[in-house]
C-alpha cells in the first residue's frame, strides 16, 4: 500500500534581509495509514516549519524551495488554492499547541464542530448537532449532549483540546498533523491526551504526524522517529530502534539530559549532575556546509571538521544516521 | 564535592552578539528617521518654529500697529494683507505662532502630567485607590470639554494662562485612561516583580520600571494632543474666549471672522497655518508610533 | 510537624492562606473567592532543596510567592531566620528582600527589556544600597562569570540573549544580594531540554559553592526527584503529601500522587500499569469556593462518602513523611518492585 503521506528531499528558506536562508534542508520521510511519525528536536529545529509546509500555511516570508509531498497521491506544493481548500480538511487536518486560541470564542463548541461537518460534508444543522455530540463522545468528554452549548472559554485546557482533536477528525482526514497538542497541557493531561489519540488511531486508521521535544512522548506513541537539529535531519528511523540505540550524538545527549523518573530505587540525587549538551542550537543565518552539531559535539574530532555535514547513512533496515563516527559511537553504550 | 561532574560552569557564550544593540531610545529615532510622512511633519513643524522665532526680527512690523487701511488685500507693503483694523497679517502670523504653539505646548504638557499622574497611580496601586482615581477622572471625561473650558476661562478671566490651564484641565482624562491601561497590563509583569523582590520601592516601580515601558504610547498621545490643544485654543478664541492682548493665530481668526465673506485673506492665512502646524504635529506623531511598535512585538 | 533540629530550619511557613476575591454568584449573591493557597505549612532546612509540585491552580506559585512577599496573603506566618516576615512593612520589608529572591518561569518576560544586562543585576545591589558603585560593577562581572557568561554581556540588551543565557541572567541577578534562600517557580520549565540540564546543573554548582537553599517549583516529577530532597505534592491550594525525595519516591501514599506519578512514569509495562490503575481522569476542579471535603474527591478512584463530607488533614504516616488522605492504610499504593 503506498504511504498516505511521502515527503520526498523537502527544504523550507526563510527570504530575511540577508537574502534566502535556509530553515529545513532535504527532509524525507513517509507515513503509512495507522502509523504514526515523530519529528523530534529543541525549538529552532524546523519541526513546526514542516508541519506548515505540508498544510501549505508557511508564513508570509517562508517558501518551499525543493521537494515534493505527496499526499494519499497528490502533489500538495502544485495544488490550486481551491484544491488545497478541499485536502486541509478532508484529507489532512492539524491541531495546535494552544487549544485556546485555535478556537473561535463566540461561537460553542458544537457550532464549530457543526460548522466542519455542514461544510465539508453537507450534513444539514440538525444532523450535524447529533454528530458534534457524537464526536465529543468520541473524544471522551463527559456530558457530551451538555458540553456542546459550551463556549470555549467554559471549558478547561484539556477539554478544549479534546475538541480540537474531535474537529480534527470530524471529516475522518487520512492525515493528522499533531503540532505539540500537550505541551500546554498539565501532566496527568497529557498523559490522556496521549491515550486518547492513540485508541483514536486505532479506531480510524489514521497517519499520524506528531510533533515534539519529548522522547517520552515518542516512545509512547511513534512508530517511526526522525530528529531533527538546525533544519537537518540527522538521525532517523523505527521509533523503537532510535529509543534503545541511538548512535548520533545529538539524540543521545537529548535522551541523557532529561533527568527520567526512577520509582522504587533509592537514587544518589546529590551527586548525579546531568549530562548536559554545552551551547545551543545555531540561529536561522548562522548554519555552514559543516556538520551542524559540530561545535557541541562531544565527539568531535577531525574527520568532522574536515568534511562537511554527512549525508543520512542508512546503517540498517530500521534506522540511518547523519555522522561521520557513527560507527565508532557504539549504540546503546550510553547511561 | 570537587570529584562532581561538572563543578566548573560550562561558560555559555555561544552566540552572544558582539556589541550592545542600540539603545531603545537610538533604535526608535532611526526608525523614525525612515517614515517619510513623520519626517516631513517634522521638518515643517521645525520650519513653523524657526519662522515665529526669527520671523517678527526679520520682518520688522509690530503686529498690533496699524500697518495699513483697514481690510488691504495682499500687496507689496502688507504681503498677507491686513485685518479690519489695518494691522498687518503676516506679522500677526509669525508673532502668534509663538503665543499658540506655547499654548499647544504648555497645555499637552499639563494634560500629560496630570493624566499620567493620575493614571500611574490608579493603575499601579488598583483597588480602593484605582476606584477613587478612576471616579475623578470619569468627572471630568463627562463634562463636555469646550464648555467646561468656556466657564473656566469666563470664571478666572480672558489670558493666556487661564487658557492654557482651562485646556490642560479639561483634556487630561484620555490620557489618564490610556496610562491606567498600560499600568495595569505591565504591573503584573515577572519584571515588576523581579523588581519588587531586588528591593524597589513603590516609587521606583512606577517611576524606573514600569513608566519607562508605558511611554510608547504616552509619548505618541502627548505628540497628538499638543494638536488638540493648538486646535482648542483656536476655537476658544474664535468664540471670542482668548487672549485679546496677545496675538494668537486663534485670535486672528475670532476677530476676523466677521470680514470672512469681503477679505478672505484675513482667516485664510491663520486657518492654513493652525491646519499646518496641527498636520505636521500628527504626521510626527504617527511617525512616532510606527517608529515605536515594531519594537514591542519584537521578542528576541 | 516536628523537625527535631530546629536550628537549621531556615523557613518554616504556618498556615499560609490566599485567597483572591472572584466576583460574585450571579448579581446579588455572595461574593465568591478562588481559594489559591488554603492552609500550607511546611518548613525547609537551610542547605536543602524543598520541592513543591502540582498542576495549574495547585496553588504552588501562589504558595512562592506569598512566601516572597510578592503578593498579598489573608493570613498565615512566615518565620524566616527567626523572624516572621508576614509581619513585616514597608522599608523592613523591603530591606529585608536581600536575604530571600526569587527566579521566575519565563526569562523573557522576568528582563526588564529596556535595560541593559549588568543594570539589571546591578538593580538589587542599588536598591538595597550593597557596597560602593565600584564594588558593584566588580560584583556584576563575578556574577556573569558565575553564571558562565562573558563579561561583556553586561552591556547587551536582554533581547540579544538566547532564552538560557537569559535564565542564567535572571539567576545571577537573584544571587547578587547574597541571599539565603532562593524560590525557583518552574525556572526551567519554559526551556529547552538541554538547555533545562545546563540550568539544572548551574543550580546545583550554585548551591553547593554557597550552601544555598532552594524552593524548587516544577510541574515535572523527573525534574522534582533530581534535584529536590524533600517534596511536597500540593491539590487545589493544600499539600496532600509531604515526604523526604528518597521515601516520596519509593513508596508513595496519597493517590494523586500515584496519578502523578503515573503520568510522568518512563515508557514500558510498569507504565501502562500505573496509567491503567492510577491515572486520573479529567482535569483539576476550579479552585472558586471549593466544597467542604476532600479537595480531590471529584477525581480520585478510591472515594467514599467521608471523603465528601471531612477536609483531611496531614497527618504523619512515617518518619517526616505526611499525607492527608482518610483512606491511608485502607487502600493499596503501587507496588513497583513487582514490575
Amino acid at each position: 500500500m503506498p504511504p498516505v503521506l511521502s515527503v520526498k528531499d523537502l527544504s523550507v528558506s526563510m527570504n530575511g534581509t540577508k537574502g534566502m536562508v535556509p530553515v529545513l534542508e532535504h527532509l524525507s520521510f513517509d507515513v503509512a495509514q495507522g502509523k504514526t511519525m515523530a519529528l523530534v528536536g529543541e525549538s529552532g529545529c524546523g519541526k513546526s516549519m514542516t508541519a506548515l509546509a505540508i498544510m501549505q500555511l508557511l508564513p508570509e516570508d517562508f517558501r518551499v524551495t525543493s521537494g515534493s509531498i505527496l499526499l494519499d497521491g497528490v502533489e500538495v506544493l502544485s495544488a490550486s488554492p481551491k484544491e488545497l481548500r478541499s485536502l486541509r480538511g478532508n484529507k489532512m487536518s492539524m491541531i495546535f499547541q494552544e487549544p485556546m486560541t485555535a478556537l473561535n470564542p463566540l461561537y460553542t463548541v458544537g457550532n464549530q464542530i457543526g460548522e466542519v461537518l455542514r461544510q465539508r460534508r453537507g450534513l444539514s444543522r440538525r444532523d450535524a448537532h447529533a454528530q458534534a455530540i457524537q464526536f465529543l463522545k468520541a473524544v471522551q468528554i463527559p456530558a457530551a449532549d451538555k458540553r456542546v452549548d459550551a463556549y470555549p472559554h467554559q471549558l478547561s485546557g484539556g477539554m478544549r483540546q479534546r475538541v480540537m482533536i474531535a474537529m480534527a477528525l470530524a471529516c475522518k482526514p487520512k492525515l493528522l498533523i499533531a503540532d505539540e497538542p500537550t505541551t500546554a497541557l498539565d501532566v496527568t493531561v497529557q498523559a490522556q491526551i496521549f491515550d486518547l489519540l492513540s485508541e483514536l488511531q486505532d479506531d480510524t486508521d489514521t497517519a499520524i504526524v506528531l510533533i515534539t521535544h519529548d522522547l517520552g512522548a515518542v516512545a509512547e506513541l511513534a512508530d517511526d522517529v526522525a530528529v531533527l537539529y538546525a533544519g537537518r535531519c540527522i538521525e532517523q528511523g523505527a521509533a523503537d530502534e532510535i529509543i534503545a540505540h541511538a548512535r548520533h550524538p545529538y539524540t543521545r545527549g537529548l535522551m541523557a539530559c532529561v533527568p527520567h523518573l526512577q520509582l522504587g530505587r533509592a537514587i544518589d540525587h546529590l551527586a548525579a549532575a546531568l549530562d548536559e549538551i554545552p551551547g545551543m542550537v545555531p540561529p536561522l543565518g548562522a548554519r555552514g556546509p559543516d556538520c551542524a552539531f559540530l561545535p557541541r559535539c562531544a565527539f568531535a574530532s577531525e574527520i568532522c571538521r574536515a568534511q562537511p555535514q554527512p549525508p543520512l547513512d542508512r546503517i540498517n533496515a530500521g534506522a540511518a544516521v547523519s555522522c561521520w563516527r557513527h560507527q565508532e559511537i557504539a549504540p546503546g553504550a550510553m547511561a | 564535592m570537587t570529584t562532581i561532574k561538572s563543578t566548573a560552569v560550562k561558560p555559555d557564550t555561544t552566540m552572544l552578539p558582539a556589541r550592545a544593540a542600540t539603545s531603545p531610545i537610538a533604535a526608535a529615532l532611526r526608525q523614525f528617521a525612515r517614515s517619510p510622512a513623520g519626517v516631513a511633519g517634522a521638518v515643517v513643524l521645525i520650519l513653523i518654529i524657526l519662522a515665529t522665532l526669527l520671523g517678527p526680527h526679520l520682518y520688522g512690523v509690530d503686529p498690533l500697529d496699524i500697518a495699513g487701511a483697514p481690510l488691504t488685500p495682499p500687496d507689496a507693503d502688507a504681503w498677507l494683507g491686513t485685518d479690519y483694523l489695518g494691522r498687518d497679517i503676516l506679522s500677526g502670523l509669525l508673532q502668534g505662532g509663538r503665543a499658540t504653539l506655547a499654548v499647544g505646548g504648555v497645555a499637552a504638557l499639563i494634560t500629560i502630567v496630570i493624566g499620567v499622574t493620575m493614571g500611574s497611580l490608579a493603575g499601579f496601586f488598583g483597588g480602593p485607590i484605582d476606584t477613587a482615581l478612576v471616579k475623578v477622572t470619569e468627572f471630568f471625561q463627562i463634562l463636555p470639554p469646550l464648555l467646561f473650558a468656556m466657564v473656566l476661562v469666563t470664571l478666572f478671566g480672558q489670558s493666556l494662562v487661564v487658557v492654557t490651564l482651562a485646556i490642560g484641565v479639561v483634556s487630561w482624562p484620555s490620557a489618564a485612561r490610556l496610562t491606567r491601561a498600560e499600568f495595569l497590563r505591565l504591573r503584573n509583569l515577572d519584571f515588576v516583580k523581579a523588581s519588587r523582590a531586588a528591593g524597589g520601592g513603590n516609587g521606583h516601580l512606577i517611576l524606573r520600571v514600569v513608566l519607562p515601558n508605558a511611554l510608547p504610547p504616552i509619548i505618541v498621545s502627548a505628540t497628538l494632543a499638543i494638536g488638540v490643544a493648538i486646535l482648542f485654543e483656536g476655537g476658544l478664541s474664535f468664540l471670542g474666549l482668548g487672549d485679546p492682548n496677545t496675538m494668537s493665530w486663534g485670535l486672528m481668526l475670532g476677530q476676523n471672522r466677521n470680514y470672512v465673506l469681503d477679505a478672505w485673506w484675513t482667516v485664510t492665512f491663520p486657518g492654513a497655518a493652525i491646519f499646518i502646524a496641527v498636520l505636521a504635529i500628527s504626521l510626527i506623531g504617527d511617525g512616532i508610533n510606527d517608529a515605536i511598535n515594531p519594537r514591542l512585538r519584537k521578542r528576541g | 510537624m516536628n523537625i527535631s533540629a530546629s536550628a537549621d530550619v531556615l523557613l518554616d511557613v504556618n498556615d499560609l492562606v490566599v485567597h483572591f476575591p472572584a466576583g460574585r454568584r450571579g448579581m446579588f449573591g455572595p461574593p465568591s473567592k478562588v481559594h489559591a493557597v488554603d492552609g500550607v505549612s511546611f518548613r525547609v532546612r537551610r542547605g536543602t532543596t524543598f520541592g513543591i509540585v502540582g498542576e495549574s491552580g495547585s496553588g504552588k506559585s501562589t504558595t512562592a510567592q506569598a512566601v516572597m512577599r510578592l503578593i498579598p496573603m489573608t493570613s498565615g506566618q512566615i518565620v524566616f531566620g527567626g523572624e516572621n516576615i508576614a509581619e513585616f512593612r514597608g522599608e523592613k520589608l523591603r530591606l529585608a528582600r536581600s536575604r530571600f529572591q526569587i527566579v521566575f518561569q519565563d526569562p523573557f518576560s522576568a528582563l526588564d527589556p529596556r535595560r541593559r544586562a549588568g543594570d539589571l543585576i546591578r538593580e538589587p545591589l542599588d536598591l538595597l544600597g550593597i557596597g560602593s558603585p565600584r564594588e558593584r560593577e566588580v560584583r556584576v562581572r563575578q556574577l556573569l562569570e558565575e553564571v558562565g557568561l562573558p563579561p561583556q554581556a553586561a552591556n547587551l540588551f536582554p533581547h540579544q540573549f538566547s532564552g538560557g543565557q537569559r535564565q542564567r541572567l535572571c539567576i545571577a541577578r537573584a544571587m547578587a544580594p547574597e541571599p539565603d534562600l532562593i524560590v525557583c517557580d518552574e525556572a526551567v520549565s519554559a526551556l529547552d531540554v538541554a538547555i533545562q540540564a545546563q540550568i539544572l546543573n548551574l543550580l546545583k554548582k550554585l548551591q553547593r559553592e554557597r550552601g544555598l537553599t532552594y524552593i524548587f517549583i516544577s510541574h515535572d516529577l523527573g525534574v522534582i526527584q533530581h534535584f529536590c530532597d524533600e517534596i511536597a505534592v500540593m491539590y487545589l491550594g493544600r499539600i496532600v503529601e509531604q515526604a523526604p525525595a528518597q521515601a516520596f519516591f519509593s513508596a508513595p501514599s496519597h493517590p494523586y500522587s500515584w496519578s502523578l506519578i503515573s503520568a510522568a512514569a518512563p515508557p514500558g509495562p510498569l507504565r501502562v500499569r500505573l496509567k491503567k490503575d492510577y491515572l486520573v481522569k479529567g482535569d483539576p476542579p476550579s479552585p472558586v469556593d471549593p466544597l467542604p471535603g476532600c479537595r480531590f474527591v471529584q477525581r480520585c478512584p478510591f472515594a467514599i462518602a467521608r471523603c465528601r463530607d471531612e477536609l483531611p488533614v496531614l497527618n504523619i504516616q512515617a518518619d517526616e513523611h505526611f499525607v492527608a488522605c482518610h483512606r491511608t492504610g485502607e487502600i493499596n499504593p503501587p507496588d513497583f518492585a513487582s514490575l
